[in-house]
């Protein structure tokens, strides 16, 4: 049984570090943890559901397009938000992607409606692939846990060995002196944007067989995911995947073992408790202000 | 016992000793200058002072009590007040409360007293008014009139840099820290600041403790000076004996010039 | 008119001048000969909006003044709520049903503020998120507090005022508020107003002259919780029924979405922004049934959405506006008026 439930934490654990993983990229790149994150997944999610069940698309042309959706989605929330602000204090940046998130799910609500949906992904989530002694493994789980490490992969690739990749960093570091070596920093950060949007709608196709597909899907997932971030460290990139996994793992055994009712509860309970230990995460160093 | 006194005090970071088995005294009502190249560790002298860092090893003892591992608002209330390289202000507040809140540790008014502030009679605005009587008394002092009102923020560099040092003043303190106080003023301000400086010595009875890289204002104000490099010290004494040294020569200018 | 100040004394007291004193005591009449010429139901309106207020103060205190972010108000709210409903229940009296409920939470709020001293920014967002879900959590599975069913507010004893409950319960609720927002600016105004606001500005300078940051810290953290359970409290008593489904993340939000809007750090913005989102809300709960508007609106969205989720609209345009705010009045409400009043007094200049 042991086996089984560590296979399907880090099933959900995926989940939670592309999430925490699409909030970290922005969050490195503008301080801002983007609360909106967790709509724009579910609308891009909602995106492949028209393209697949309404126009009836094979499943790689409606990923395409929903990338591409995402991504424009990503852009237009820095584009023509964030990058408005007056005054860009952190707390009035969050307020912007709280409203950002307010009206996508208002919108979703007013375009869909409440019904309940089933996103009909060519992978099925009760059909077993493969299985021994020790767990199962249904064909969701392995597309989910074969989709989060590709994009970990690319996510890495890109930020490690592309132009784009370094010019992200080294906005991160100073926005000014890129700005002022020849890097459109506001370009950049649009980018950035549209990157965690795609990363957080990778999240969305994958958690929606499992939950149902309406406007409130992405709460939870979301929570878990920032949360995951935070335990991670924000700013760590390979912090947050740990955390996600982490997560994971805690949320399912004591979910198990103990209650399922308390079981997000504790995990929360945990982020603080260690929080309390190392304030900015297991893996991000803790950055006291010079005078 | 001397008034205020370091004892091999270390501090690093990293691998970076900052701050290498340092000594030095202080006596009563003199003006201490530290001064050193960029990086020489003089700002975290002052942070170890005041409490902001945790050395690794040393004494810091000031009227004869050790300061070490003392949190900074009780060093603040020993006695011991500062000033910032790079100001450290309340910057959405008026002069007048970024002054005002020097007073905080002279101010005792509890949560329920203050909830009574509005009434002329009550205990907290009692003490409300002698205390900006006495901030009126640093504004006066310091010629701040005209920025009383004013968010710190819109003043110049400048009188931001006479708002800290009111502050600073404010807490009534028996040792005060000018980290740099004349960086960054013109040659006017500077004057004047010198001429603060004396006063605060002189007229309010403070022994001052100043870290500065104009030579001429060290020259000018200091009883006696200090120099370091690397966090050691390369040597103690009267502004003639320490800059006339060879080695702070050598270590403000250079290798070069020294040998020629 | 007079503009130079002889007395110190001039910048503590409540009214600036004899103005303000007048326009105060036109409002004040005003709200306390409302319940006589009004319909019950726009009582309760006022009486959200004032218990919003208080939550307001509470909340800006420490997010806007001692800069500390939370996202789990709603959780306050909650526990200042049930403390009330336990001790009526048990026949305590009201008054002292009220201040416990205050007192508890503020215990609560303390509480939660140690393991957050040391964090910032997003990191305290989870921490105080993570209570305020807790709280609700908790409180579902808890029998003796009702679980998710919730429970019934006993009704506190105002016959002897001689008015209608209503009435009575809405001078309880505006006189309570009125008190809190003069305990606010007074506190403000004080040591250790100003203190919260060093810690804002810059924790460094606010410890090296003297400020302790953990007590100070705490003590913003306590006074903004005792104020949510004071809120809490008044709400219970209001609505006569609760259940946790009531304090979920998005009150939390909906509380931040409040001080933001009203503008932060500031008293007047707590005020002006419950009462205006407070109004907006309800406005746009049933946003069909404006004239003509709501027509269009029908119409639009059985052609282009869904007619079943035009509700949704409201949650659409609140974003929208909070948005607006944020980019054109950083400042908020009260921003928004101090232009307005500078611009009057330069009039026609």
């Amino acid at each position: 049984m042991l086996g089984q439930l560590i296979v399907s934490s880090l099933v959900v654990g995926s989940i939670y570090a592309l999430l925490a993983l699409a909030m970290s990229i922005t969050y490195k790149a503008s301080e801002v943890p983007n609360f909106a994150q967790g709509e724009m997944a579910m609308i891009s999610t909602f995106m492949a559901f028209v393209m697949l069940s309404s126009y009836g698309l094979p499943f790689y042309a409606a990923m395409l397009i929903t990338v591409v959706f995402a991504f424009v989605l990503g852009l237009l929330l820095e584009f023509l938000f964030l990058r408005r602000a007056k005054m860009p204090t952190p707390l009035n940046l969050i307020v912007i992607t709280i409203g950002f998130q307010l009206m996508l799910y208002g919108f979703a609500g007013w375009k869909w409606g409440s019904d309940q949906r089933q996103i009909n992904l060519p992978f099925s989530e009760s059909k077993v692939i493969f299985q021994n002694d020790i767990f199962a493994l249904t064909e969701l789980n392995l597309a989910t846990l074969i989709i989060a490490v590709v994009v970990l992969v690319v996510i890495y690739l890109l930020i490690q060995r592309t132009k784009l990749g370094l010019a992200m960093k080294a906005c991160q570091q100073n926005i000014n002196a890129s700005r002022m070596n020849g890097i459109s920093a506001n370009r950049i950060m649009a980018i950035t944007f549209g990157i965690s949007s795609v990363v957080g709608a990778m999240a969305g196709i994958l958690v929606a067989p499992i939950l149902t597909l309406d406007p409130s899907m992405m709460w939870d997932p979301l929570l878990k995911g920032f949360a995951a971030a935070v335990l991670g460290g924000m700013k760590s990139l390979h912090g947050v995947v740990i955390g996600g996994l982490l997560l994971g793992l805690v949320e399912n055994l004591f979910g198990f073992y103990i209650s399922i009712e308390f079981k997000s509860v504790v995990a929360f309970a945990i982020i603080v408790l260690i929080l309390y230990f190392k304030p900015s995460g297991l893996f991000d160093k803790h950055y006291v202000r010079k005078v | 016992m001397a008034f205020f006194q370091i004892d091999n005090l270390s501090k690093s970071f990293g691998g970076l000793k900052a701050v290498d088995q340092l000594d030095f005294q202080v006596q009563e009502k003199e003006i201490f200058s530290i001064i050193g190249p960029n990086g020489a560790g003089k700002s975290t002298i002052f942070n170890c002072i005041n409490g902001l860092y945790k050395p690794e090893q040393g004494k810091i003892l000031f009227k004869g009590n050790n300061l070490i591992g003392r949190r900074p608002d009780q060093i603040a209330s020993a006695g011991i007040a500062r000033t910032f390289q790079n100001l450290e202000l309340f910057a959405h507040m008026t002069t007048l409360d970024n002054i005002m809140l020097g007073r905080h540790l002279s101010m005792k008014a509890s949560i329920a007293a203050v909830l009574g502030l509005s009434f002329k009679r009550s205990k907290a605005a009692k003490e409300e008014l002698q205390h900006r009587r006495k901030v009126e008394e640093i504004i006066d002092f310091l010629e701040l009139e005209s920025a009383r009102d004013q968010f710190v923020s819109n003043l110049p560099y400048g009188k931001q840099k006479l708002v800290e040092l009111g502050r600073a003043l404010a807490l009534e303190p028996d040792l005060l820290l000018l980290d740099e106080p004349a960086a960054g003023l013109t040659q006017e301000e500077r004057e004047d600041m010198v001429f603060w400086i004396k006063d605060i010595r002189d007229l309010l009875g403070i022994t001052v403790i100043l870290i500065e890289h104009n030579m001429q204002m060290v020259q000018n104000i200091s009883d006696r000076i200090l120099a370091i490099n690397f966090g050691k010290p390369i040597t103690t004494g009267t502004p003639e004996e320490v800059l006339g040294h060879p080695e702070v020569i050598r270590a403000y200018l250079g290798e070069d010039i020294t040998q020629v | 008119m007079r503009n130079l100040k002889t007395d110190y004394f001039e910048d503590l007291q409540l009214f600036k001048d004899g103005l303000q004193l007048f326009w105060s005591a036109v409002l004040l009449l005003l709200l306390f000969a409302l319940p006589f010429f009004v319909k019950t139901y726009y009582l309760t309106i006022i009486n959200l909006m004032a218990v919003n207020v208080v939550v307001a103060l509470g909340l800006n205190l420490l997010v806007g003044n001692t800069g500390q972010i939370s996202l789990g108000h709603a959780g306050f709210v909650a526990i200042g709520a049930y403390t009330t409903v336990l001790l009526l229940k048990a026949g305590v009296p009201f008054i002292f049903a009220l201040t416990a409920s205050g007192l508890v939470t503020g215990l609560f709020g303390v509480l939660l503020g140690i393991p957050s001293l040391k964090l910032e920014g997003p990191y305290l967002a989870i921490a105080t998120l993570a209570f305020g879900l807790a709280v609700t959590t908790v409180i579902g599975r808890m029998d003796f507090l009702g679980g998710r069913m919730g429970m019934n507010v006993p009704k506190i004893s105002l016959g002897w005022t001689g008015l209608k409950y209503d009435q009575s319960l809405y001078y309880v609720i505006i006189i309570i508020t009125i008190l809190a927002v003069i305990a606010t600016r007074n506190l403000l105004k004080s040591r250790i107003g100003r203190a919260f606001q060093a810690i804002r500005d810059s924790d460094i300078a606010a410890s090296a002259i003297g400020i302790n940051l953990t007590k100070y810290k705490l003590y913003s953290f306590g006074i903004s919780a005792f104020f949510a359970g004071i809120a809490g409290s008044l709400w219970a008593l209001y609505l006569g029924f609760i259940n946790p489904t009531l304090f979920s993340f998005i009150l939390s939000i909906n509380f931040l979405v409040i001080i933001v809007l009203g503008g932060l750090g500031s008293i007047t913005g707590s005020v002006m922004g419950a009462i205006v989102l407070t109004y907006l809300n309800l406005q746009l709960e049933d946003v069909v049934e404006i004239p003509i508007l709501g027509d269009a609106l029908l119409r639009f969205s059985e052609l282009f959405m869904t007619a079943t989720g035009v509700s949704n609209v409201s949650w659409f345009l609140t974003g929208f506006i909070l948005i607006l705010v944020v980019l054109f009045e950083p400042l908020g409400l009260y921003g928004l008026w101090l232009r307005t009043k500078i611009y009057w007094k330069r009039w026609p200049f």
